[in-house]
């Protein structure tokens, strides 16, 4: 297991700037997950990683040593692909023994590692199937077995579960992240997918346009996004974003007016539902323009006179009609703001 | 849920069917008909007394058809047998130089990406597009003064300008639907060459057979270049060879016997390589 280290890397294809300059740290053992939408560049950044892409400029580093032109075998890493991809026209068997067909071991050894990763994963009966008599879970962990018996330098995972329906893809977070956690490894894992970034990664590094716009554990990235880009991408339901102007410790857009101590201009004020609250006056008049019960608590969406949309977190109970009038007022203490020009976090607005 | 055959589809099928069986049946009939059969009207639509006498015939062969009634050998017999040969041959040949070209140029244009690619391919695919009767006059001129006119060589060169052209178009868009294993066999230490003969060709098997058999019907089936190029000559193939026959006036089940047999080896072909050739789905091939 080693630590992977990006310095400088940078990546075109012609015209076109896929990653620039970006420095990474992946500690030894560490789960970071490379979170954007789709061009982003973070299948490209994980390509250069795994060798399948050569950098236009930058290094690549596995515990210091320099594979920047080290081929993807010799860098001992194992990929696993978009949708579990295998050799279509090879059993479960030959999948996983073609993992180890560049590597010098006895065949004793290989025959034990294989039988370790087919008992770890459960796939003792899936050996002599084709992937096309298998189910979209059972090709994930055939594809996992195929990583784990190379015992990798670094993992690579390309979104994975992005094929899978929404129950499987649950359950296999949880035991990617057991079976990480159990052997310990470097694992760099690519999604565009926000909760599963939230919920498996130690932390996250959120790219945007082939830069890199943050990275922290889950919690930073979510309570303290530094940029407007992450600020929106992240979280479920998505944080409400007003464009206003600061003037005199008040910020203000359209009727709405909260207390904020800022330099003033125009900013973009950011609040999580969970921190938008009903109030019976006082507040921002707006009327029910939608419920999404939950079970758990219930997204209501109010639209103000100016028909913009908010969304806050209430209680699973919260009852209310379409239509119905109330106010809404953010919790000061918990408002983000955002410059509109850089569209990077302002001061602490508190 | 399995859809219901329509009245209409069933129709349209049997239709069909009787367009492509109907020819072969009749002469398939007519091979086995006696002269008088053939020459009697209305001409009879199933052979009463079948008669696999004019099989023998055109092999060279006499035929007892009764104690006092024999039928002849064929005198064609012996530009048969060499066109059969002949075409088998060209049709082998050209077959496997095919494929042996074809599959990597059709696996570097459908899977890698490299300078002029596209100027490349249209150059490729731009012979697909010309008739070969425009470079008729031209590669005679040049085959009489190489001496290749009349040979089996200048013929199996000749056939190779259609079927490379043409294949690896075919291919092309059949490769370029295979799930993206390289990233997977380069992850695996596999190298460019072992990734197209360990994993592409397993996995393309279907395509490459269904290309091959394209590609040793469109030899078999040549006509064109054969006229002008061998027609006459001891490198006569089978095509050219029958097509001599129409101003013999020969034995009418001679005739459809032999074409009979000029159908067989296509439909051998075809038949062994039916599962691959109903699992290969062509689509589109130019995107």
């Amino acid at each position: 297991m080693a630590g992977i280290r990006l310095d400088h890397l940078k990546k075109s294809f012609g015209a076109f700037t896929a990653v620039q300059d970006l420095d990474l740290d992946v500690t030894d053992g560490e789960f970071l997950v490379l979170l954007g939408p789709s061009g982003c560049g973070k299948t490209t950044t994980l390509n250069c990683i795994a060798g399948l892409e050569t950098p236009s400029a930058g290094r690549i580093l596995f515990d210091g040593r320099d594979v920047t032109s080290d081929p993807p075998h010799s860098r001992n890493i194992a990929m696993v692909f978009q949708s579990a991809l295998l050799y279509p026209h090879m059993t479960a068997a030959a999948n996983i023994e073609a993992s180890l067909r560049r590597s010098d071991l006895a065949p004793e050894e290989r025959r034990r590692r294989i039988d370790d990763a087919v008992s770890m994963l459960e796939i003792g009966d899936l050996l002599d199937k084709l992937p096309s008599e298998m189910s979209g879970g059972q090709r994930q962990r055939v594809a996992t077995a195929k990583a784990i018996v190379r015992q990798p330098t670094a993992f690579l995972l390309d979104e994975p579960l992005s094929a899978l329906d929404a129950a499987l893809r649950m359950t296999l977070r949880a035991e990617i992240v057991n079976l990480q956690k159990r052997l310990g490894s470097t694992t760099v894992f690519v999604t565009h997918d926000q909760v599963e970034a939230m919920t498996m990664g130690d932390r996250i590094a959120v790219m945007n346009g082939g830069r890199l716009e943050q990275i922290g554990t889950p919690s930073e990235i979510y309570e303290r996004p530094r940029s407007l880009f992450v600020a929106g991408f992240v979280g479920s339901p998505p944080m409400n974003l007003i464009r206003g102007e600061v003037a005199d410790g008040v910020f203000a857009a359209g009727e709405l007016r909260v207390p904020l101590a800022a330099a003033p201009g125009p900013v973009t004020l950011g609040v999580r539902p969970q921190h938008l609250h009903v109030r019976a006056e006082g507040g921002l008049p707006c009327a029910i323009f939608a419920l999404e019960r939950l079970g758990r608590e219930t997204v209501l969406i109010v639209e103000d006179r100016a028909r913009n949309r908010l969304r806050l977190l209430v209680e699973a109970e919260f009852e209310g009609r379409v239509g119905d009038p109330l106010d809404v007022a953010p919790d000061p203490a918990r408002c983000l703001l955002f410059d509109d020009a850089s569209g990077l976090i302002h001061a602490p607005a508190n | 849920m399995q859809r219901r055959m329509t009245l209409w589809a069933w129709l349209g099928i049997a239709v069909a069917v009787v367009w492509t069986l109907l020819p072969i049946y009749w002469f398939l009939k007519m091979s086995l008909l006696t002269p008088d059969e053939i020459a009697r009207f209305p001409p009879p639509l199933v052979p009463l007394d079948p008669t696999p006498a004019a099989y023998f015939n055109i092999f060279g062969f006499d035929y007892q058809v009764t104690p006092e009634l024999v039928r002849r050998a064929s005198g064609q017999a012996g530009q048969i047998i060499n066109g059969l040969i002949n075409s088998l041959i060209v049709s082998i040949v050209v077959t496997a130089i095919t494929m042996l070209v074809v599959v990597p140029l059709a696996y570097v244009f459908a899977r890698l990406d490299f300078r002029f690619k596209q100027a490349l391919l249209i150059t490729i695919l731009l012979s697909v597009a010309l008739p070969p009767v425009s470079t008729l006059i031209p590669f005679y001129a040049l085959y009489v003064q190489l001496g290749l006119a009349g040979t089996l060589f200048g013929l199996i060169v000749v056939t190779l300008t259609i079927t490379i052209p043409f294949v690896t178009w075919m291919l092309i868009g059949y490769l370029r639907n295979l799930p993206p294993v390289e990233r997977l066999a380069r992850v695996d230490g596999y190298s460019r060459l072992e990734t197209l003969v360990f994993i592409v060709i397993p996995l393309a098997r279907s395509g490459i057979a269904v290309a091959a058999v394209i590609a040793f019907l469109f030899a078999w089936n040549e006509y064109t270049y054969a006229l002008v190029l061998v027609n006459g000559t001891p490198a006569n193939t089978l095509a050219t060879a029958l097509s001599g026959f129409l101003f013999q006036h020969p034995e009418p089940s001679h005739l459809a016997a032999a074409l009979v047999v000029s159908i067989l080896p296509p439909v051998l072909v075809a038949y062994f390589l039916q599962r691959h050739i109903a699992e290969m789905n062509l689509v589109d091939p130019i995107r």
